[in-house]
């Protein structure tokens, strides 16, 4: 007896485990069909012209159409120099020390209207991008002209090879490519046309954009990698207003959520409506920050820019504005984030960055050394936009800097009139928050602090910090190019042109049939979808 | 609506008004005919009151941030809770009254005047004049209120005082246009006529004898858009072309931010609107109560 | 009857020709234009790219040459390129309108079941307490921003039913049933509004009816009340509310704005919010004149109607 019961209970012991073994088997592989609908926040701003924008409302639903060089895998979080994986290009290799980049691409690439792809596209495309002599075409606007400057010459030596040559060593180029911001265009068409549809080579083709309402994908089945994408059709739909977003997706009516939109509040809501949602927490590489006219009273002050620095309670505004929904951080990603962080001792010991009471004594202290003293308040104007990520940030700052004897008052300005004030320098303090297609620091610095930088609005220039991104921009070797940079968040920090308040987080969220979707700790970088797919 | 004609002595003996009961009189009178009615003026009491005492009924500074206490449910220390930056409700509701208040009474009594004024002119001088003023009132009107106050907000910026003008805009027409058949009928009374004939000027006779007689439809004309006038600025608020920060508007406490934590926080999305409601509730009572008794001839206005 | 149109349709075009100019200008006074906007989704601004694309936009033109231009091209049908879209007005209006006429005929329908009856039985039961309460509900009505109602509704049904209607516009179509359901809260939101008005009206236009001598001649001779009141009296108590249902439709589309944003259609009047904040000239221009004209003509038919139904108004006018 106790034999034939060891016996059956052994039996059904193997049989469980084998069972187990096959139902985990069949939950992990993937199933294909199916359609998903995904959140958008707006309509296509300047439709699916991703070189001619720089925004998430664009790079979100085109980024399905579109194939890169080389793209971020789509399965690791945390971005760098090692997460990137070709996607057009088969194999690449740097030679001459980084100074040519030769990618060998893929053969079998096709574009949505047929025509085959070749190195020609790549050509045509980052001649455009770098405004070459010898371009074929020319973007309207062209936000990332910068990240090509170092690029001489693209030589598209045969069919399915492509040189990039460059003035001088750059090993930041593969980082650019890999940006959801750097697809390749179609040499057959006009780039004006991407504003009104999409030809791509990517892994869903455009079936229809109504205005307004939705972007419709369906599966591209000449797709060059086998066996994806997984899913049938994809839909952004376009809902304006946040209250009817965040019921959208908990009605079910979405599937998944835009990157940036799940704040933290968003996410306990959402939780607690619907306990299966599955939550993400990444950073969405954008920062908060303060700029400071420095060419113009009374910001020209360094001391006066310090005072301002730690007069504004980095933890209070996280707490503040975005319900603890955001991490300290300078200029570059913060660890776990990101791998240009700064370690947290270092972090700490920033202006803003300590204990409030000690921070607002020192902002005291300084501005007593200018002549700013309770009874003698320093009275200026805070521009930013009318939006009310910006307005809540503002008015919090606001409060901030109040308690230490700066009167400020608000001035929003709406969309239209921003980047023409700020680029005009008609502004003495702004709130303001930047985004960051790659997460480089040549991509940071040269944007954002370069002398001449359009983007650079508070004019900051100084030459001793163009060398030091000269030189962090050309060193080849890892460990010091961090410590280069390291050094230059610091003392980025210690001239107060733009204090980094907050490194914003996404908590992404999606129904748990949505697989295969991992939220990269950069909205522009993961909108390819061609390993989501739906379970049910 | 004279009955007889009138003598030359008795037309240039015409007061401007008729006598009037005391004040006191009136208003006990008025309660108890018109019960809604004085619901109406007593909320709208409450809620002037408030807009006046606002710095002494809040509880603490409308702009001030609070980090740890966001989203907080209503208690002791926060009576109707706290938004997402901590800022306390109730006394942002409260100062809100002030904002809506002002903006509301502002717009609508240059929209009413400045139309009334037209309407006045426009009627009683007649003919050419009055064509094309009534034409170009006939574009302001056109337009919904709304839209119209959008483009002009929209073309002159955020600021209080842009708010105030948009929304006076399509007021004006609205305005003119009851003022002016008021004015064209009481033109055609035998007194205004004998007056004329007794040689009294243009302008006093509008004046004196005229325009008096407008002000029954004048503050119904004004109840019934103040109304409309909170409700336009809480539209233009919410849409984010209305008065800006740091001013609280009703409007605008409903927009973005309350509507993305509404569930969490219900309080959010309540209060302002209640508060909204509340006031355009008690001005259109009023409003209903003044125009049933002060121009019956009205009452289908 | 002739002449009396034709002279309504020539002040309507005249106004609308004063509109114009209005709103040319007025947009343009707004400080930014499409191309700021252009730069702004780029998150730069550079001088010289933008006088290119100024001079590609016909923008760099002096002021009257554009308000010509755009006059010539409405002369001859041609309501000229989106902005943003870099696509004819025209194609990007057209699907507009029907959400919005649908929304705002639902809308009226709702009013006026709702505001007509309600208005009778208040007048007939004037100064009862059924009366009182009728009033307050309707005014509670005339008083809530219907944006907020809009607001509340979805709100409260995800709250408590995990439920709402559907966000992409579903057209007739593709599944009428559902399209339905889109359709009935934002006009019930909307219609609650507008049928305060008409309840208003309905109820003092009958009271002033029912005053009358023939009223009190029909009760005197004996006919049932139920009679007097809609043989007679609501027969002459409709001209009002018919006057008041014209101006109604009119006024409505500022309350569809807000509404049709809140619930997620994609009508003319929510398109109208971002045209206006995208600078879009070409497209606001045209949806204002569109909605002008739908405005004059509203009042022309409402005012024709008057002239049918109220013998006493067709002559002499």
């Amino acid at each position: 007896m106790r034999g034939f019961r060891f016996a059956s209970l052994a039996v059904t012991v193997a049989l469980g485990v084998a069972g187990l073994g096959v139902a985990l088997a069949t939950a992990q592989a993937p199933k294909t069909g199916g359609s998903l609908n995904i959140m958008l926040r707006e309509d296509l701003p300047q439709g699916f012209a991703l070189h001619e924008t720089a925004t998430i409302s664009v790079a979100w639903p085109a980024g399905p159409c579109f194939s890169n060089l080389v793209l971020f895998d789509p399965a690791k979080k945390v971005e760098s120099v090692d997460t990137i994986i070709g996607e057009l290009a088969e194999k690449w290799s740097w030679q001459d020390n980084y100074k040519n980049l030769v990618f060998f691409l893929r053969k079998d690439v096709k574009w949505h209207d047929g025509k085959p792809f070749s190195s020609k596209d790549v050509k045509f495309t980052f001649d455009m991008l770098r405004e070459a002599p010898e371009a074929q075409a020319k973007l309207r606007i062209n936000p990332r002209k910068d990240w090509y400057a170092n690029v001489e010459h693209v030589e598209a030596a045969d069919p399915h090879t492509v040189v990039f040559r460059m003035k001088r060593p750059q090993p930041s180029l593969l980082m650019m490519l890999a940006s959801g911001y750097s697809p390749i265009y179609a040499a057959h068409i006009p780039p004006a046309q991407y504003r009104t549809t999409c030809v791509g080579t990517g892994p869903f083709k455009l079936k229809e954009w109504r205005k307004g309402e939705f972007v419709d994908y369906v599966k591209n089945p000449d797709y060059f990698v086998k066996g994806r994408p997984y899913l049938d059709g994809l839909r952004y739909v376009v809902i304006v207003e946040r209250g009817t977003r965040v019921a959208a997706l908990q009605a079910g009516q979405l599937d998944a959520a835009m990157p940036g939109e799940t704040s933290k509040g968003t996410m306990e809501q959402l939780k607690k409506a619907v306990p299966q949602m599955v939550f993400n927490t990444v950073s969405q590489s954008v920062t908060d920050n303060m700029i400071m006219n420095v060419k113009k009273p009374p910001f020209d002050n360094p001391k006066l820019r310090l005072a301002v620095s730690y007069a504004i309670d980095r933890r209070g505004l996280i707490q503040a504005s975005h319900q603890g929904g955001a991490v300290l951080g300078a200029a570059m990603l913060p660890k776990p984030y990101g791998v240009w962080g700064m370690p947290d001792k270092d972090l700490l010991a920033l202006p803003g960055y300590g204990k409030a009471d000690e921070m607002k004594a020192r902002a005291k202290k300084l501005l007593a050394e200018v002549g700013v003293t309770p009874d003698k308040p320093l009275k200026i104007e805070m521009a930013t936009r009318a939006i009310a990520i910006y307005v809540d940030m503002a008015s919090f700052v606001i409060n901030e800097l109040k308690q230490v004897g700066i009167d400020a008052t608000l001035k929003q300005i709406e969309t239209a009139q921003w980047h023409p004030m700020a680029t005009r320098g008609d502004y003495q303090i702004g709130a303001n928050l930047t985004g960051l297609g790659t997460e480089d620091p040549d991509a940071n610095f040269y944007e954002n602090y370069a002398c001449g930088s359009p983007r650079n609005y508070s004019q900051y220039c100084s030459e001793e910090i163009m060398k030091l991104f000269d030189r962090q921009s050309q060193e080849l070797d890892p460990k010091k190019r961090l410590d280069q940079v390291l050094a230059i968040q610091k003392k980025l920090e210690d001239d107060a042109a733009r204090p980094i308040l907050a490194q914003r987080l996404d908590y992404f969220a999606y129904w748990p049939h949505v697989k295969g979707l991992v939220p990269h700790n950069n909205i522009y970088n993961f909108s390819r979808m061609q390993d989501v797919w739906r379970d049910k | 609506m004279a009955t007889r004609p009138l003598g030359v002595d008795e037309a240039a003996a015409l007061p401007a008004r008729p006598g009037r009961p005391g004040l006191g009189t009136v208003l006990a009178r008025f309660c108890r005919k018109k019960p809604l009615g004085a619901a109406g003026g007593a909320i709208m009491l409450l809620i002037v009151l408030t807009a006046i005492f606002a710095d002494q009924l809040q509880t603490r500074d409308p702009i001030a941030t609070d980090a740890p206490h966001t989203l907080a449910r209503p208690s002791e220390t926060h009576w109707l809770g706290t938004d997402h930056l901590g800022r306390d409700i109730y006394s942002r509701i409260v100062h809100g009254a002030r904002i809506s208040l002002i903006v509301g009474l502002a717009s609508t009594l240059l929209g009413s005047v400045l139309g009334g004024v037209i309407g006045l002119l426009s009627g009683y001088v007649g003919g050419k004049t009055d064509l094309v003023t009534q034409r170009v009132m006939d574009i302001l009107q056109g337009l919904p209120l709304l839209v119209l106050a959008l483009v002009v907000s929209a073309a002159l910026g955020p600021s209080v005082e842009n708010v105030v003008i948009a929304i006076s805009i399509p007021i004006i027409p609205r305005a003119a246009r009851v003022i002016r058949s008021s004015v064209l009928s009481i033109r055609e009374m035998q007194y205004v006529e004998a007056a004329r004939a007794l040689g009294l000027k243009h302008l006093r006779i509008a004046f004196r004898h005229v325009l008096p007689n407008t002000i029954g439809p004048f503050i119904v004309l004004g109840t019934a858009q103040l109304g409309s006038a909170i409700l336009v600025e809480a539209a233009l608020s919410f849409l984010g072309v209305g008065v800006p920060e740091p001013y609280p508007s009703w409007g605008r406490m409903l927009s973005v931010s309350a509507a993305e934590y509404a569930q969490k926080a219900p309080w959010l999305v309540l209060f302002p609107g209640i508060a909204i409601s509340l006031a355009v509730f008690g001005s259109n009572l009023l409003g209903d109560a003044l125009r049933d008794t002060l121009d019956p001839r009205l009452r289908g206005a | 009857m002739k002449t009396y149109i034709a002279q309504r349709l020539g002040i309507g075009l005249v106004t609308l020709f004063g509109m114009s100019v209005v709103i040319f200008l007025l947009l343009r006074l707004a400080p930014g234009n499409i191309v700021d906007i252009l730069f702004s989704t780029g998150g730069y601004v550079n001088p010289s790219e933008r006088a290119a694309i100024e001079r590609e936009l016909g923008l760099d033109k002096p002021i009257w040459a554009q308000y010509l231009d755009w006059i010539g091209q409405m002369a001859v049908g041609d309501l000229g390129k989106s902005y943003r879209y870099d696509l004819p007005a025209w194609e990007i209006i057209k699907p507009l309108i029907p959400v919005t006429l649908e929304l705002a005929a639902l809308s009226l329908v709702v009013a006026v079941l709702l505001g007509v009856p309600t208005g009778v039985i208040s007048a007939v039961r004037q100064d009862t307490r059924l009366d009182y309460v009728l009033r307050v509900f309707s005014l509670a009505g005339l008083s809530m921003p219907s944006f907020w109602l809009g607001m509340v509704i979805i709100l409260g049904l995800v709250s408590w039913s995990g439920w709402i209607p559907p966000v992409t516009y579903v057209r007739p179509s593709e599944n009428l049933g559902l399209h339905l359901i889109q359709f009935i809260l934002p006009a019930l939101a909307v219609g609650y509004r507008s049928s305060a008005l008409i309840m208003r009206f309905t109820r003092s236009s009958l009271l002033e009816v029912l005053r009358e001598d023939y009223v009190r001649t029909g009760r005197a001779k004996g006919q049932t009340e139920r009679v007097v009141i809609w043989h007679h009296a609501l027969k002459n108590a409709i001209l009002p509310v018919v006057t008041v249902i014209g101006i109604e439709f009119a006024f409505l589309i500022g309350g569809l704005v807000v509404t049709e944003q809140v619930f997620n259609l994609p009508g003319l009047a929510r398109f109208l919010v971002q045209a206006i904040s995208w600078r879009d000239y070409p497209i606001v221009q045209n949806l204002v004149m569109l909605i002008a004209i739908v405005v004059i003509l509203s009042n022309l038919v409402v005012d024709m109607l008057y002239g049918i139904l109220d013998p006493r108004v067709r002559y002499g006018n």
